[in-house]
Formats: structure tokens, sequence, C-alpha cells
């Protein structure tokens, strides 16, 4: 309570100057609060550590800025009039304690993952799958990313829930991105771009600090599609070789003008006041997770000899 | 999909903002609708004072906030507040008064850039009714007289009172409460 208490007072000078600093900075910021201190020795301690630029000396705790990116389903469902937030708040700390119990890691669409799931109906009792995340979505308890693979020639897809009792282990085998936001249009692609061999082992990253982007553009089979891919201003598609008028067309029906409608982009996402608090409510929580995770890693084999 | 979209960052709203956009009636559809918009906006900056229809001037409202948040957030070195500014101020000259003249001034502000007042009703008239649309710290003498004190009000003089010696009847009849108990132990 505490934190959220100090982050409110704060967050009015803070929020202008604190997105103008460097990512350096501010991943400082993150490294001076130990993640197993309780949130207010964290909030006390940052406060005499970090060096704010603001005049009014107040502590606050704050989250790295690519928590929006790792984790974008700890932010509501923007649509205002289903906004409710004793709904969001109970969710969050329904996530968190589910992400105690299983290991959720970071991934994006376009890394490869395997999901095991409990099946009663499979003669070992589970049943894991591994393909490459084309699309992920939803908030709060729903979020969902799909996995695809193509499996004896057929493209298999499984929408998994994130937050589902039945999963029991994601492991995330390649983590990197694509191109683009969502990678439906695999799809209509030759079936080698979407294929990954089931006994496929977990790459090793050498530098953990960013993430690959994964620049290959994929090839997509002729016409017919499931989708008009050329309307979508697709960045990781080869060149689709259609007749000049389907072009003409996607002209036609295009919706310049969206770009500038800062209304329509307001109503779209979270201000970002708002994730500030969500992601400072969390982060302590998630790092704890992590960093005993890392020490439950590093006893395993050592506890084996 | 129901997830927020995290490619740009910004700045909460001071104004109440509606779930659903408002429709204007316009041949040209959402552009048209975006057109007539820029125009109110560019006006506004301009006249920082400007009297039209009800809707209009509520939907004008949330874009002129918008604008100036993303400018007081982003400064102007940022690509995408620039293209924003070029594209809702039709005078060029404006995006220079945008920058240097309202990001200073509504830098420290707590509370919303603009203000709406409804305005007189004309019989007969325009059925929505009139609104006047003003940039707050503009130089034009106030639309509303100054909040009044309303302390030294006699019925205002009168309940003070009566709550203040509620409270000394309530601290007595606590402190008679607490002495027995003391006495006993």
């Amino acid at each position: 309570m505490l934190r959220r208490v100090v982050l409110q007072t704060f967050r009015q000078g803070l929020a202008q100057s604190f997105f103008k600093r460097n990512a350096a900075s501010l991943s400082e910021s993150a490294v001076t609060q130990h993640p197993i201190e309780t949130s207010e020795e964290a909030s006390e301690k940052s406060g005499s550590k970090q060096k704010n630029g603001d005049e009014s000396g107040n502590t606050v705790v704050v989250a790295p800025p690519e928590f929006r990116f790792m984790y974008p389903e700890f932010l509501p469902d923007p649509t205002m009039e289903r906004r409710n937030k004793l709904k969001e708040k109970l969710e969050r700390m329904d996530m968190l304690q589910r992400r105690s119990i299983i290991e959720i890691p970071e991934f994006y669409t376009g890394s490869i993952m395997a999901v095991t799931v409990a099946d009663s109906n499979s003669p070992n009792k589970f049943a894991r799958f591994v393909g490459i995340c084309i699309q992920r979505g939803g908030s709060g308890l729903q979020a969902w990313f799909i996995l695809r693979n193509v499996v004896d020639r057929q493209g298999v897809e499984i929408l998994y829930e994130m937050y589902c009792p039945l999963i029991q282990k994601i492991e995330v085998l390649r983590l990197e991105r694509r191109l683009d936001e969502s990678l439906l249009y695999l799809r209509d692609a030759l079936p080698e771009y979407s294929t990954f061999p089931f006994e496929m082992e977990a790459e090793r990253r050498l530098n953990n600090s960013v993430v690959p982007i994964n620049p290959i553009k994929v090839k997509l089979r002729p016409r017919p599609w499931l989708e008009r891919w050329e309307r979508q201003n697709l960045q990781g598609v080869e060149d689709l070789n259609l007749p000049q008028r389907y072009y003409d067309r996607a002209k036609e029906v295009a919706k310049p003008w969206e770009k500038y409608d800062l209304m329509l982009q307001y109503r779209k996402t979270i201000p970002a006041e708002e994730q500030e608090k969500i992601y400072a409510e969390v982060h302590s929580q998630l790092q704890q997770q992590d960093l005993k995770r890392k020490i439950k890693r590093r006893r395993g084999p050592s506890s084996e000899q | 999909m129901n997830q927020a979209d995290l490619s740009k960052l910004v700045s909460a709203l001071r104004i109440a903002v509606k779930p659903k956009p408002r429709l204007f009636a316009s041949p040209e559809g959402p552009a048209g609708r975006l057109r007539k918009l820029k125009a109110t906006v560019t006006a506004l900056v301009k006249y920082e004072r400007i009297e039209l229809n009800y809707p209009r001037a509520e939907e004008a409202q949330s874009y002129a906030e918008r604008l100036i948040s993303d400018a007081i957030r982003n400064g102007d070195c940022h690509k995408h507040t620039m293209e924003m500014a070029d594209y809702w101020l039709d005078e060029k000259q404006l995006i220079h008064k945008l920058f240097k003249v309202l990001v200073p001034r509504y830098k420290e502000y707590n509370s919303s850039y603009t203000k709406l007042v409804l305005g007189p009703k004309t019989y007969p008239g325009y059925y929505a009714g009139t609104a006047i649309l003003e940039l707050k710290g503009n130089p034009f003498p106030a639309l509303q007289p100054a909040t009044q004190n309303y302390h030294y009000w006699l019925h205002n003089v009168l309940l003070g009172e009566a709550k203040r010696e509620f409270r000394v009847a309530k601290a007595e009849t606590n402190a008679n409460l607490s002495e027995p108990v003391a006495s006993k132990n």
C-alpha cells in the first residue's frame, strides 16, 4: 500500500521527467532495488540511492520500461466500458500467484516455444507441443498465445491460455522477434517457414540484454489466401507479385487518417501513468520469483552431484 | 485482441473521456470528421477562446488536450509529435506557438489545459446549445466570477461553532469514560 501512496504523490513530477531519462539510468534505478526486500524497505533504500532530478525528492518504485513489452498481459483491456479497477487488481494478484507456481518466461511473437499440458487421454498423461508463436493477445487472466507447427505435412495450431491450470510447463526454445507483431500470414506461407522439430533443444542466449529480431522474409503461396495480406502493410513477407489492381484496391480501402486520430490511439492504449503504477505494483514480486528460480536452478545440479 | 497498444506512450488526460467518439454527419466519412475537428483545434490554439456548438467543442477539447499533452511529454524533437502538430495545426506559425508558448505555460499544471463552459442558449437557436472553449491561462478576462469565500456567511459561522461545541462535548464524555478505567488500574 505504501508504494502506491508514495507513487501517487510523486507521479506528477515524475511523469514528465521519467520518460526523458535515458535507458541506462532507468535500468540503474531498477537495479538499486533489491528484489528480496519488502516494498517499504525497497522504497526507502531506493530513495536514498536514487539520484532523481525532481525537486520534490520523494521516493518511488519504478519498473524498467521494457516490462510493458515483456509482460503486456498485466495491462488491462483498454476498452473503457469494460474497465473495472477492482477486478483488474484481483486478476493481477491471481496472475502473480499462478506465476509463482509455474514459470511463464519472457516471449514474443516469433519465438519458438514448447508447451506441456495435462492430458488425461494421452498414455503418459501429458502432451507436449512445439511451435512458433504467431500471435499473442488478451489481457489479465485471459491472456493467450497461438503456437503453430507443421506435423506430417499438416499445419497445426494450438491456442494456449497462459494462466490455464492445465498448463504444466512453458519453455522458450528460441527467443526472438520478427518484423511483424502478428504472424498469421504463416498460414498462407510455404510449410518450411513454420516447421520445427519436436526434439528441438533450447538455445543458449549469448547476449541477455537484447532480444534479437529475425529479419527473415517469408514467401507466400499463390492466391487464394485466408486474408488479403496485400492490405496489411506486412514487413516480413516477400514481394507478393499480385496484379496492379489488387494494390489499387488496397489503396482505396486504406484508412490513412487513422494515424492522425489522437483520441483513437488514446482509447486503444493505457495511459503511461497508469502503466507505471501497474508495473510498480507487480515488478518486485516478479523479480523475487525470478531470483528464487535462479537460486533453485543453481542448487539443483549441485545437490545431485 | 483486447490487449493495450504498446507502440506509443501517452499521458493520461485530465478531462473526462467518453468511451466512444462522437460521430459528426460528414459526407467525407471519418476523414471529414477529423478535418472539421482540425479547423476547431487550430482556431482554439490561435484565438485561445472560441464559441461554438457544444458537441463539436467537447470533441475538439479532447483532441487539443492530447496535442498539448504529447507536446509536453515528448518535446519538439520527437518525430511523431511533430507530425501530429503539423497535421492538427493548419497555420504553421501555430506549431511554434504550441512548443514555445503553450508547453512552458502548461508544464507545471496539475489540471486540464482547456476549459469548456456552457454558453447561452438563444431562442430559437441551435438545438444542442453553444459552448465556450478556451485555453487556460489566456489573456482575456475570466468568464466566470472568481469563487467567493463562503466562510463568513452567517449559517456557515453558526454551523462551524456548532461543530466545535459538539467536538468539545464529545472529548469531555470520552475523558469521563476513561477516568474510572484509569482509577481501577
